[in-house]
């Protein structure tokens, strides 16, 4: 019997067909003794929305993407998305700003955000499109002794703080499930900027990748590159989740 | 989308692709989006609460610019440091056509993106300014698949139509983005049929380099970002150039010209990006014509003698 995975690109501004590409080469790369397939899909609507298992909110202009969502009305089905559903999420730069519960320098009057990350970002943390850079970067998630993941950073905001945890409401309702903690799986360290408390073992750096629970979040854009091991390691995440019975557990307990 | 141009392309270090990379991958995070022009930081402040993905700062918009005559340069620091203060999306600004040193100044100001653009009067007669020795982004406007090309192996990383600016007349904007995507279909029948030869006649008849005009046929689009400008005056031209085939809009003077108050242009504004996120929900389409309103008045381009133009700008 063949299983469909459906994942969605939220596609109301910015690079949806670069990461819908790149989750294409990577599926191929999913083997699985059961028969699998996925299906990528661009996400505009409620309706479009629910028909996904997990969904990637793209790079793009995220007071733009708020503006826009809000007026779409799909604010609130992506909080239920992410928060109650606890479908897996991943957001890129832009994606990133969405899914924190709060962000820093932001337009005058603040902007709207689903959240989910018990984290704050800070907008724009190395300036200027003159100071968006390329860096490698060593992401012990992609497994031990693997090259360095060339990560395009691109007026990127980045994890300022972890806020108290559990305001996003990991876990269910009734409070019997713990609120599933933050865990940094990204950080860089260089170029001289101001140094930020980040990582397990008090390492130095700019919190760049972090997850909690089944949303993943990352300061750069994987999807301008074609490097498909961070696409790989993610559809395996929403395997694990939405077929071999994380998700359910959580639900069902 | 493919954005890695040949290193030769670009620059001669060997970091040159990933420059490029940042280039172009900020173009690739505006699309579906509208860029506006704005005069001021309180024209800047309604575009970014619209939904703007990006603000053009200039001095004056282009049908004044047309109105005033006289020499258009590059806009005065002082206001697009106003603008850069006043929103938190990314600020491009003009430069003349071949001005490198109008280039350095906005390089120096922090600009996220030089438009290098025939709104503004030329100051090279012979050459565009060699983008690829800035760290700063360009895009350049273009007619043709000629000519987007030329631009690209200049540097650019993003390239918009030109159109006809300031005239809220669309015609010459859809004329170039048929043009180019006839070429694009040109090419990739020339790949198909002749190989390497095929591309090769066709670089020569067309005037650009025939390795992007392969990477062109390949990927059957520019290989790098494609937006519309030049006279797009209502939703419904912005809808129209999103189905031709544009991946965003640049709206020039088509929000603040003739708005009777900030309000009216803030509507115009919310409508433009609603059309353009929602070009193909032909409903979003109604109410983004209802709440836009009345439209600048224009000048139809019919009626525009040849040096009136400013699509002839730049070659």
């Amino acid at each position: 019997m063949t299983r469909t995975i459906t994942v969605g690109v939220l596609a109301l501004q910015g690079g949806v067909v670069e990461h819908i590409n790149l989750l294409r080469k990577a599926s191929t790369h999913i083997n699985s003794s059961e028969s699998l397939q996925f299906e990528f899909l661009q996400v505009r609507t409620t309706t479009e929305l629910g028909e996904c298992d997990a969904l990637i909110i793209p790079g793009g202009e995220s007071t733009t993407m708020a503006i826009v969502a809000r007026r779409l009305g799909l604010l609130d089905p992506l909080r239920e998305f992410v928060k109650v559903q606890h479908k897996p999420v991943w957001g890129t730069c832009a994606g990133l700003v969405m899914l924190a519960e709060q962000a820093a320098a932001t337009k005058q009057g603040g902007q709207e955000l689903v959240g989910g990350l018990d984290v704050r970002v800070l907008r724009n943390r190395y300036g200027t499109q003159m100071q968006s850079f390329v860096a490698g970067l060593d992401l012990e998630f992609l497994g031990r002794g693997e090259v360095p993941f060339k990560a395009v950073f691109i007026r990127a905001p980045i994890v300022e703080e972890i806020i108290a945890e559990g305001s996003s409401s990991q876990g269910i309702e009734n409070g019997v499930e713990r609120a599933a903690r933050v865990e940094v799986l990204g950080v860089y360290r260089g170029q001289g900027q101001q140094q930020v408390e980040g990582g397990e073992n008090g390492e130095k750096g700019d919190i760049v990748a972090v997850r909690q629970g089944n949303v993943f979040g990352t300061s750069f854009h994987p999807e301008l590159t074609d490097d498909v091991r961070i696409h790989v390691w993610w559809l395996r995440q929403v395997v694990d989740a939405t077929w071999h019975g994380k998700l359910v557990a959580a639900n069902g307990s | 989308m493919a954005v890695n141009l040949h290193a030769s392309t670009n620059g001669a270090n060997g970091t040159a692709n990933d420059d490029f990379t940042v280039k172009a991958g900020l173009a690739q995070m505006l699309k579906g989006g509208v860029i506006m022009d704005v005069t001021s930081a309180a024209e800047a402040r309604i575009a970014e609460e619209a939904g703007a993905v990006a603000v053009m700062a200039l001095e004056r918009i282009p049908s004044d610019i047309r109105k005033m005559g006289g020499v258009a340069r590059m806009s005065n620091p002082k206001m697009i440091q106003e603008i850069q203060a006043a929103v938190t999306i990314p600020v491009m600004a003009k430069a003349r056509i071949g001005h490198v040193v109008e280039c350095q100044i906005l390089e120096a100001l922090d600009v996220d993106y030089i438009d290098e653009s025939e709104v503004l009067t030329p100051a090279d007669d012979k050459y565009h300014v060699q983008k690829s020795d800035f760290k700063i982004p360009f895009v350049c406007g273009c007619r043709n698949l000629g000519e987007a090309l030329r631009r690209i192996k200049e540097g650019a990383a993003m390239i918009r139509t030109k159109g006809e600016a300031g005239t809220g007349d669309i015609v010459e904007a859809v004329k170039h983005i048929r043009t180019v995507n006839a070429e694009i279909a040109q090419a990739k029948a020339a790949l198909a049929a002749d190989g390497d030869l095929g591309i090769a006649a066709l670089a020569r008849e067309i005037g650009c380099d025939a390795a992007l005009l392969k990477q062109t046929a390949e990927l059957g689009r520019l290989p790098v970002v494609n937006f519309a400008a030049g006279g797009v005056a209502t939703p419904a031209d912005a809808a129209l150039m999103m189905h031709l085939g544009c991946d965003g809009v640049f709206v020039g003077s088509g929000i603040f010209k003739d708005a009777e108050t900030p309000e009216h242009a803030a509507r115009r504004a919310r409508a433009i990006v609603k059309a353009t996120t929602q070009y193909t929900d032909k409903k979003a389409l109604i109410e983004a014509s209802i709440e836009h309103g009345e439209a600048m008045k224009g000048i139809s381009n019919a009626g525009l003698k040849p040096e009136e133009k400013m699509a002839g700008r730049g070659w």
